[in-house]
This record gives structure tokens, C-alpha cells and sequence, in this order.
């Protein structure tokens, strides 16, 4: 009891979590600094490895910062290509500035850990910013060409000063996510304009190649090819092919129900090109 | 109305290079199921041989460790040069979780062989209490260790301590059966070995991975080691010890 009540008054102003011996004495604790420890014939050989190991999740650590934020940046340009509403045009200015900024921003980041993911570490970390990255950059490619994006043309979007390698799994789980992005523009213009995208939008809508033969294409290719591994091949295939599925139900739609109002009804809601002055 | 069909959706590239990514993948991973499927059953050899150490007296380890070597880890050895041949044409990283197990369990196989007195060269003849170091792992398995500036085969410091928590697994079961056999000195040697690694383990700093779990275990090793000796020394039955009380 009387020890108890000893412990109790000393120090009281200390902070918790100090450590003590069995009188109540605080112990004295260098934090970092490593255990005195009586070496013996493998102390050595366990120093290396340890420091080995230590650079190792140190990198993990700096990879996965990186390519969290890779993410991040990738899913804004996204999202701002998603106000885009045309098809085989330049991106609008307002639009294309952004993305711009957000690219050169990624570059930065990934020039940073050059070094941490080159030779044969490359596939040693994972790093899904890559994947989200390809997602983007080819989402833009298809809206201002109406192609899909080829592996060198996305290599040759990362530039010369960041030669990080782009693996073809990375280039193809992105051109999955790419389908699920071709879904949301088709569905979104289609809804405000009363017709499924396509190169020639506009007098004659039909006389172009529209959004959901490119999406049926490249999910017919993606079939055809024998998986590549990687996270989720099957899953990310029948994501796919519902959200091919959906964009087919949205063009008979158009297609049969299209002619009972006048097309342009919606473009009043089109945030795309909000209070843009028409310049032509 | 002209067509934009030259300017097709899929430029035929796309299509080739995925195609051929995906059969090169195909063709890699079959011939290294054909080369780990071998190697494995040779490491199964090799561990079934091991397994004697168990019931083998001291006096007559010798032949049994020059049979583990001859029939489980030479042939094993040359699967292993066949692994690294073929697999360093290929980026280490994307496919060594095929044979990683494999490489720990035969690395902990040669670190047992080696302890009780086997693996020796003519450099080196082998003694009872001898750990195999990393890098005479890999100058026996001829293939590089820990590699950081070159994409080839190799055995990782992962691997290698994974295998060393399988060799203080093996002679803590072995400690105890040594009693059987009548050899205490072995047991009590056992017993300053593990817990000289021990202190070594305590030395890494782990992430919440399968390299922790399994040095984690070491603890439980330790312990069971401790228990037979505490045993022994209960009833004065440690060589040296006897008569200090």
C-alpha cells in the first residue's frame, strides 16, 4: 500500500508511459538506439540483414506513398475528362490545363523514385498508381483521337526523364479500368445530347464509328487474349462485359426512343462547357 | 460519307503485343512448373532422409548426412541451376514466388545437413555446429546471392532466414530427441546455438509479414530447447554440471 502511494506522488507531472523499475525509479530508455547486446559469432551476418531489410521497407514505404498519390492525381484528371463531352475534338482549354498540371505533378512524383523501382525492382513493389495512371492518360488519348492508346504511346507519356517501365500488366488492367470510364462518358452524353457518341457527332451522328463499337472492340480483344496475370483478371472481364452491356442498352434506347424528342434536350445541363462563350 | 476506318478503334499492335505477352507468360510458367515439380520431389527426398537425424545416434550421422547429400541435395542442386538458368531470362520479381518455398525449404535442408557435421568440401570439411553462411549457400548452389544491381536468379536474405527459422525449428526437435538417444552434449550445444541466433533474430526489425511470423516462432524453439534442458539440469544429468550443487 505504501509503495503503491509512493508511486502515485512521484513525478506526477509526467507525462504516461514512462517506464519504471519495481522501487518506482524511472528506467532510463534511449529510444532508437539499439539494445546493448552481447555479440556473439552471427551478430554481424544479423546487422546486415537487418539493414538489408530496413532499406527495404523503406523503399516499400516510399513507393507506396508515391503511387498512392499517383492514384489520387490520376482519378482528378478523370474526373475532369469526364465533363468533356465531345469525341475526337481537342480537349476544351479549361478542361486540358488541368489535366496538364495534374500530369506534370504525377511526373514529379514518379521521378522520385526512379531509382527505388528500376532493374529488377521494378517488380519486386506494387505499385498501382501505374494502372490508375494508364487509365487516365488513355482515357484522355480516346476522347481526342477515338483510339485506344498503344503501349508505346503510354510509355512515351511517361517522357524520358521518368523511365520507369510501364509492364504490360499495368497497361492492361488500365485499359480495363478505361472500358468502365468509356461507360460513364457514353451513358452521361448520351443522356444530355439524345445520341451515343461517336467521331462525327453532330449533322450526322450516324456516320462515324460511335462509342459503343469502340467499347464492343476492345472488350472482344480483351477477351481473346489469354489472361495476363495480375490482380483480378476474371473480375475485372465481367465488369467489363456489363459495362459493355450497359452502354448496348443505352444505344437501342437512343435508338428507338431517340426520334420521340428532339435532340439537344439536356445540353442545358451540360457542365461541361459551362459559361464558355461560343468563340466560332 | 467517308469512313474514319483508317483509323481504326485497335491499332493491330495492341492486339499482338498482349497476345504475346500473354503466351510468353503461358510457355514460362509451364516449363518452370515442369522444373519446381522435380525440384520439389527431390527436396521431399532430401527432407525424408533428414527426418533419420531423429533416430540416428550421433555415432552414425555421418552416413545418413552423406546420403541426404548424394540422393536429396546434389540432385536438387543441379534443378536449382536449371531454376536459375532458365528463370533469369526473365524479371526475378515476377515470378520467384513460384519457387521461393522451394529454394527456403531446400536451403533449410543444407543449413541441418551442414550443423550436424555434413556439406563439407575439401576446403572445408564439415563439423558438428556449423551454420552455412549465405554466401556459402551460394557458392554450393552456384547461383548469386541478394542481388540488387542485376535482374537475375538468386537466393534472397528472405529466403535464407526463413530457412534459418526452419533449422531452429529442426534442432529444437532434435535437442530433445538427442536426450533419447544418450547424446547431452549435443543437447546442450543445440541449446547455446539457438539461442546464440536467437539474439541474432532479436536484432531484425520486422514488418507484420511472413519473415515475422516465422521469427516469432523461434521463441517457442528456444523454449522447448530451455524445457529439456532444465530437465537435465534438475537432475544433474548435464556433462560438466554435475556435482555443482
Amino acid at each position: 500500500m505504501a509503495e503503491a502511494a509512493i508511486l502515485k506522488t512521484q513525478d506526477d507531472d509526467d507525462m504516461a508511459g514512462v517506464k519504471r523499475d519495481y522501487k518506482g525509479n524511472r528506467k532510463e530508455t534511449n529510444p532508437g538506439m539499439p539494445k546493448d547486446v552481447v555479440r556473439n559469432e552471427y551478430t554481424d551476418m544479423f546487422e546486415s540483414f537487418r539493414d538489408s531489410l530496413d532499406q527495404h521497407h523503406d523503399r516499400r514505404q516510399k513507393i507506396g506513398k508515391v503511387s498512392r498519390d499517383v492514384t489520387a492525381l490520376s482519378k482528378k484528371i478523370i474526373f475532369s475528362l469526364q465533363r468533356v463531352r465531345k469525341l475526337n475534338e481537342p480537349i476544351p482549354q479549361n478542361i486540358s490545363s488541368e489535366i496538364e498540371k495534374r500530369t506534370k505533378e504525377i511526373k514529379e512524383l514518379l521521378a522520385t523514385i526512379v531509382d527505388d523501382v528500376a532493374g529488377l525492382r521494378r517488380y519486386q513493389y506494387s505499385m498501382p498508381g501505374i494502372e490508375e495512371f494508364v487509365e487516365a492518360v488513355s482515357f484522355a488519348h480516346y476522347l481526342e483521337t477515338q483510339t485506344l492508346i498503344t503501349p508505346d504511346q503510354m510509355q512515351a507519356a511517361l517522357g524520358d526523364d521518368v523511365p520507369i517501365l510501364i509492364t504490360p500488366a499495368d497497361y492492361v488492367y488500365g485499359i480495363f479500368d478505361l472500358t468502365g470510364e468509356m461507360m460513364r462518358f457514353a451513358t452521361a452524353v448520351t443522356a444530355l445530347s439524345g445520341a451515343m457518341p461517336s467521331g462525327f457527332m453532330g449533322e450526322e451522328a450516324d456516320s462515324g464509328r460511335t462509342i459503343l463499337e469502340d467499347l464492343q472492340e476492345t472488350s472482344s480483344m480483351l477477351q481473346i487474349v489469354p489472361p495476363i496475370p495480375g490482380k483480378g483478371w476474371k473480375d475485372k472481364k465481367a465488369v467489363m462485359i456489363e459495362q459493355v452491356a450497359k452502354v448496348e442498352r443505352v444505344g437501342y434506347g437512343v435508338r428507338v426512343r431517340g426520334n420521340e424528342r428532339p435532340k439537344g434536350v439536356g445540353y442545358d445541363f451540360d457542365v461541361g462547357e459551362e459559361k464558355a462563350p461560343v468563340m466560332d | 460519307m467517308a469512313s474514319n476506318s483508317a483509323t481504326a478503334m485497335i491499332d493491330p499492335a495492341i492486339f499482338q503485343f498482349l497476345q504475346s505477352h500473354a503466351e510468353q507468360d503461358i510457355d514460362v510458367n509451364e516449363k518452370l512448373h515442369q522444373i519446381t515439380a522435380v525440384l520439389n520431389r527431390q527436396i521431399s527426398t532430401a527432407q525424408g532422409y533428414l527426418s533419420r537425424i531423429h533416430s540416428t545416434p550421433t555415432a552414425k550421422i555421418q552416413p545418413l548426412l552423406a546420403q541426404i547429400e548424394k540422393e536429396g541435395i546434389q540432385p536438387a542442386i543441379s534443378s536449382i541451376q536449371e531454376l536459375g538458368k532458365f528463370a533469369s531470362n526473365y524479371p526475378y520479381y515476377k515470378y520467384n514466388q513460384r519457387w521461393s518455398r522451394s529454394v527456403q525449404n531446400l536451403v533449410a535442408v543444407m543449413l541441418v545437413t551442414a550443423w550436424l557435421g555434413g556439406m563439407g568440401s575439401e576446403s572445408r570439411p564439415g563439423e558438428q555446429g556449423r551454420l552455412l553462411r549465405i554466401e556459402e549457400i551460394g557458392e554450393i548452389l552456384e547461383v548469386p546471392i541478394n542481388l540488387t544491381d542485376r535482374d537475375e536468379f538468386h537466393v534472397t536474405i528472405e529466403e535464407y532466414i526463413l530457412a534459418m527459422t526452419d533449422l531452429t525449428e529442426e534442432l529444437s526437435r532434435l535437442a530433445m530427441n538427442s536426450v533419447t538417444m544418450g547424446d547431452i552434449a549435443l543437447t546442450v550445444r543445440i541449446s547455446s546455438f539457438i539461442k546464440d541466433l536467437f539474439a541474432g533474430f532479436q536484432l531484425l526489425n520486422l514488418k507484420n509479414d511472413i519473415l515475422r511470423r516465422r521469427v516469432d516462432a523461434v521463441k517457442y524453439h528456444v523454449k522447448k530447447v530451455e524445457d529439456v534442458i532444465y530437465d537435465l539440469s534438475l537432475r544433474n544429468l548435464i556433462p560438466g554440471t554435475v556435482g555443482t550443487s
